[in-house]
């Protein structure tokens, strides 16, 4: 199985910072102090309460301020999560292994992940990301595995667009939140169907974007830009 | 797999963002370990409180966001009242107490969290009169789904009005939660979880009119009627 090029996936400024980490040895090493900086950044940044945290230093600390740059950057990072939902219960459907409610989960939640796709690529025009490719393994073909995925994914769903919601502006923040709730809802339905707790916790902390394609990277779904 | 540490900054899409606050911040290298340290604890601990009370340090609040938060907890206490005296009275199926308890514990945290945001500004308890909703499975179940269908959308119409950054991370995280407490009870009742792509806001003013409906917030609430002073005449 390739491992899939994440950093090109990214396409956005963290390609500057991967550079820079990858030569650490090499033409242009960081000084200690820049990798300390860069280090410490990044784990600050790891959850909204992070950011946040940040925030009590300087108001500039969650973000660069909101700009129609920035959504576009973030709706091309919620669209690789959508191209992935909506193609894993597009191929779980197909694969005709599902049953009873769960079929009708990935039936009902298939439309909506489609629905994300084009409302974004519409949103984004010219900009927007191609469709990757997947791989979904038996997570595909087997009723269980399919349920432990989808609960992922939903759930990984909520928490990427949760942790950008502050950095939108206001009308892509007012669209933004129109479809996290109903991947806060696909969450809850899949996770009872699971048999695990479809509210888990008082509050969705949001994530940043590299702890989310982290969540990603693990399940080794993604297999190329 | 590469460590975690590396797969962060490699797969780092708020780059930019990072290094902005990284270039924004010329801490000490103790103040930076300290920084990342909290922000450690924060995840770790995964618990909104923490979010929370770190945005409550660091937002200026607007008289604008003070009352969306103000509306927010009102309707809090009333969520959180209503779960928490279903518990209480034990009277509904075993299936909606289990709701109502995890979702009234919910409703409750919410409620310090906006107090913490809020500060002095905070409001008191109205006082509620459920008039016998919390031991009646059938209205229970109703007014359940309609006010965690709603808050969903409130939250959804607030979020964009906010002018705090801080607020604005805050409340999403409390969103998502009501939008899986409005699938979870929908689905317990047997009504289909998510009806659509594209879940749409809904103002105050409907938020406002179905609490009237209710009648369960009472003009005077006895226990506010006994601090009063006597007139006589």
């Amino acid at each position: 199985m390739g491992k899939p090029d994440l950093i090109s996936f990214v396409g956005v400024e963290g390609v500057a910072v991967t550079s820079a980490a990858h030569n650490r040895s090499s033409r242009h090493p960081l000084s200690r102090r820049q990798l300390v900086l860069r280090g410490a950044a990044a784990a600050a940044g790891i959850t909204a309460g992070g950011a946040v945290g940040l925030l009590r230093n300087s108001a500039t600390a969650l973000a660069a301020t909101p700009s129609t740059e920035q959504d576009r950057k973030i709706f091309n990072f919620a669209l690789v999560l959508e191209y992935l939902q909506a193609a894993f219960y597009a191929e779980a459907l197909r694969q005709g292994r599902l049953t009873g409610e769960v079929r009708h989960f990935a039936e009902v939640v298939a439309e909506h992940e489609r629905a994300h796709v084009e409302y974004l690529r519409k949103a984004l025009g010219a900009q927007a990301r191609e469709r990757p490719r997947f791989d979904f393994g038996d997570a595909t073909r087997d009723e269980k595995s399919f349920l432990k995925a989808a609960v992922t994914l939903e759930n990984t769903g909520v928490v990427a667009y949760n942790g950008q919601a502050a950095n939108l502006t206001k009308p892509a923040l007012a669209a933004a939140a129109e479809i996290v709730s109903v991947e806060g809802r696909h969450a809850a339905w899949v996770s009872d169907l699971a048999g695990q707790a479809p509210a888990p916790r008082a509050a969705d902390v949001g994530q940043s974007a590299a702890e989310v394609l982290a969540t990603l990277q693990s399940t080794r779904f993604l297999q190329s830009t | 797999m590469s460590d975690p540490v590396s797969t962060l900054e490699q797969f780092d899409v708020d780059g930019a963002l990072r290094e902005t606050a990284a270039a924004a911040f010329p801490l000490t290298r103790g103040e930076l370990f300290r920084l990342s340290a909290t922000a450690a604890a924060a995840g770790a601990l995964g618990y909104f409180g923490a979010s929370v009370e770190e945005a409550d340090a660091a937002a200026a609040k607007t008289e604008n966001d003070i009352a969306i938060l103000r509306f927010d907890q009102t309707l809090e206490y009333l969520q959180a009242g209503l779960y928490t005296e279903a518990e209480r009275l034990g009277a509904l199926k075993p299936a909606t107490l289990g709701w109502a308890r995890i979702v009234g514990a919910h409703e409750r945290a919410h409620l310090r969290a906006i107090e913490n945001l809020l500060g002095d500004k905070a409001l008191k308890n109205p006082g509620f009169d459920y008039g016998g909703v919390t031991s009646d499975e059938s209205a229970f179940l109703k007014t359940a789904v309609a006010f965690e269908d709603l808050t969903a959308a409130l939250l959804k119409w607030q979020a964009p009005r906010l002018d705090s950054r801080a607020i604005v991370a805050a409340a999403v995280s409390l969103h998502s939660v009501e939008t899986r407490h409005a699938a979870w009870i929908r689905h317990l009742v047997g009504l289909e979880p998510a009806t659509t792509a594209f879940d749409k806001p809904a103002s105050q003013h409907k938020m406002a009119q179905l609490i009237s409906s209710t009648h369960f917030l009472v003009a005077r609430p006895k226990v506010a009627a006994k601090t009063k002073p006597r007139y006589t005449g």
